[in-house]
């Protein structure tokens, strides 16, 4: 009888697998013969370039995420919670500053945090902020408008707001139950000394796949948005006040690009005013199609509405002021 | 027995093979910028640390799992199988030109005596940029890029296109310069040439009158970085 259950299960698996091996097998003769017609080899270049430049960062944020779940102590996560209300928000963004990833990166981090007993809101002013405040972030900004007028409404703007809007969602977030944004993980682990190795490793792995099949999906959406809308059916609302910063949220979501590259994006939107750059550069850090994913995986749905919600009435705000100011 | 988490091996393993197959082939460059190339090494690195360490993890797979597993693996799939290309006219027409990024770098560009297409693109979009140029004109230049056409595209010219790339393809803003004086039907759309010719810059646009024209493979280096 327990052989029958034993035997139940493996079957199973192994029918997965060749299902699994079947579909990849076709999918290899697809794009073999299917890869040269232009559209396709597009679509499929940009796929793949987005995942070959986001795995990396990925897996050094599982990397982080498994050593705070092994090797950081419990102590440190409870001395964290004792801090004032009102200063852990600024600190937890500030703190992003020290984390030289994109927003891929973030968020497993941000998960293992709250799970490790860090207050969901936070950890999530973390997650939102550290794709923005990071040096190689602002360097990046820097240099891609280096030259230009708007260079510090801009780079400041960015970090600014972006700080703003992060601790704006984990103010919200702090009103609420910590169950009713964050999904439930797994107890924290005890660790010997004997398997601390094994669990490291078994929650890199663990966290590189529960987040590598999220980007998977939003890279192929991102992929396709970017292969099949031609980015100039924007340039008719960017005279449009309000209109104009809508719609370059609008894009900053669509395309789904690593913030450490945004900018030069941004800036080559010449027919826009800073303002409406500026919208792109705050908004897309931490609102974006392969973002709406990963959060769905780690948050529960409430939550990314809430943070389409608040960064966007933030950034709006905000960027309509840059326009008034410098536009 | 406990059994060991062959799929999460495997599955690391599969992604650890394409960034040392993409590092050894060189294929990167039709990904990445040159600026970016590092995460590739350093990708391979940690997949490789990392599929090695998973042998110790011991968690029987599920069926589900397996299916996770498999979503994962399909861009490794996806990437080995693509035949090697790199964005051409079809991207050129729905994505935006480059217009700016990096424009003092470019304009200083100008003056240490050979034109790129970087500089070109970037001193093109202020007014200062502009008279940097007018200063050059009917200087002789080589460019090389990929041939674009409009449906009002003269059959003596064609757009001469590249991509400038600051992360990954998903960044890539193209640069063009019209080239006149060119054999008709000659060359067609995507093939890639080298031109020289002497270059006659009209406000935010650019003139190459052709010299010389030659098509070449596709570079091994296929998108500029600004």
């Amino acid at each position: 009888m327990a052989e029958v259950a034993v035997r139940a299960p493996r079957t199973a698996e192994r029918t997965a697998v060749w299902a699994a091996a079947a579909l990849l097998v076709c999918v290899a003769a697809a794009v073999r013969l299917g890869g040269g017609s232009p559209a396709a080899q597009s679509f499929l270049l940009v796929f793949g370039s987005l995942l070959i430049e986001a795995v990396p960062f990925i897996l050094l944020g599982a990397l982080v995420s498994a050593g705070i779940e092994v090797f950081v102590p419990q102590g440190w996560f409870d001395r964290l919670a004792r801090l004032p209300g009102p200063l852990q928000l600024p600190a937890s963004g500030l703190a992003g500053m020290a984390f030289p990833v994109c927003e891929c990166g973030s968020v497993p981090v941000a998960r293992r945090l709250a799970a490790r007993g860090l207050a969901p809101a936070a950890a999530t002013t973390f997650m939102l902020a550290a794709p923005i405040l990071n040096p190689v972030v602002l360097l990046s900004t820097f240099f891609a408008y280096r030259g230009r007028a708007s260079l510090w409404p801009i780079l400041l703007g960015r970090a600014g707001l972006g700080l703003l809007a992060a601790m704006a969602v984990g103010w919200v977030v702090a009103r609420h139950s910590p169950g009713e944004f964050v999904k439930q993980s797994a107890a924290p682990d005890h660790h010997d000394e004997a398997s601390r190795a094994a669990s490291f490793f078994g929650h890199l792995a663990g966290d590189f796949i529960f987040m590598g099949r999220y980007l998977v999906l939003g890279a192929a959406v991102a992929a396709a948005l970017q292969t099949f809308l031609p980015q100039s059916i924007l340039g008719g609302v960017a005279a449009t006040p309000i209109l104009n910063l809508i719609a370059m949220m609008g894009l900053a979501f669509l395309l789904s690009l690593c913030s450490e590259s945004d900018a030069f994006v941004a800036a080559s939107f010449v027919q826009f005013g800073p303002g409406a750059q500026l919208a792109f550069l705050v908004f897309g850090p931490m609102v974006d199609t392969k973002l709406a994913f990963l959060y769905a995986g780690t948050f529960r749905p409430g939550f990314f509405r809430t943070v389409v919600l608040v960064v966007g009435g933030v950034t709006l705000a905000g960027c309509l002021w840059i326009e008034v100011l410098f536009g | 027995m406990r059994r060991s988490a062959w799929g999460l091996t495997a599955t690391l393993a599969a992604w650890a093979l394409l960034f040392w197959w993409l590092l050894l082939s060189a294929r990167w460059s039709l990904y990445l910028s040159t600026r970016t190339a590092w995460v590739v090494p350093v990708g391979a690195a940690i997949l490789t640390i990392a599929a090695a360490g998973s042998v110790l993890v011991h968690r029987p797979a599920a069926p589900r799992d397996v299916r996770d597993l498999a979503v994962v693996v399909l861009p490794v799939v996806v990437v080995l199988a693509l035949p090697p290309a790199a964005l051409g006219s079809f991207a050129a027409g729905r994505r935006s030109s480059f217009a700016g990024a990096n424009v003092a770098g470019s304009a200083e560009g100008l003056t240490d005596g050979t034109i790129s297409l970087v500089d070109l693109a970037g001193a093109q979009q202020t007014p200062e940029g502009r008279r940097a140029l007018a200063a050059h004109a009917g200087e002789r230049v080589t460019f090389t890029g990929f041939v674009t056409r409009g449906p009002s595209t003269p059959a003596d010219e064609f757009d001469l296109t590249r991509f400038i790339v600051a992360c990954c393809v998903a960044d890539a803003l193209s640069v063009q310069v019209r080239v006149v004086g060119t054999v008709p039907g000659r060359f067609e759309t995507d093939a890639w040439v080298r031109v020289t010719g002497l270059l006659y810059p009209l406000g935010s646009q650019a003139v190459v009158q052709a010299e010389r024209v030659d098509e070449i493979p596709r570079p091994d280096d296929p998108y500029l970085t600004p």
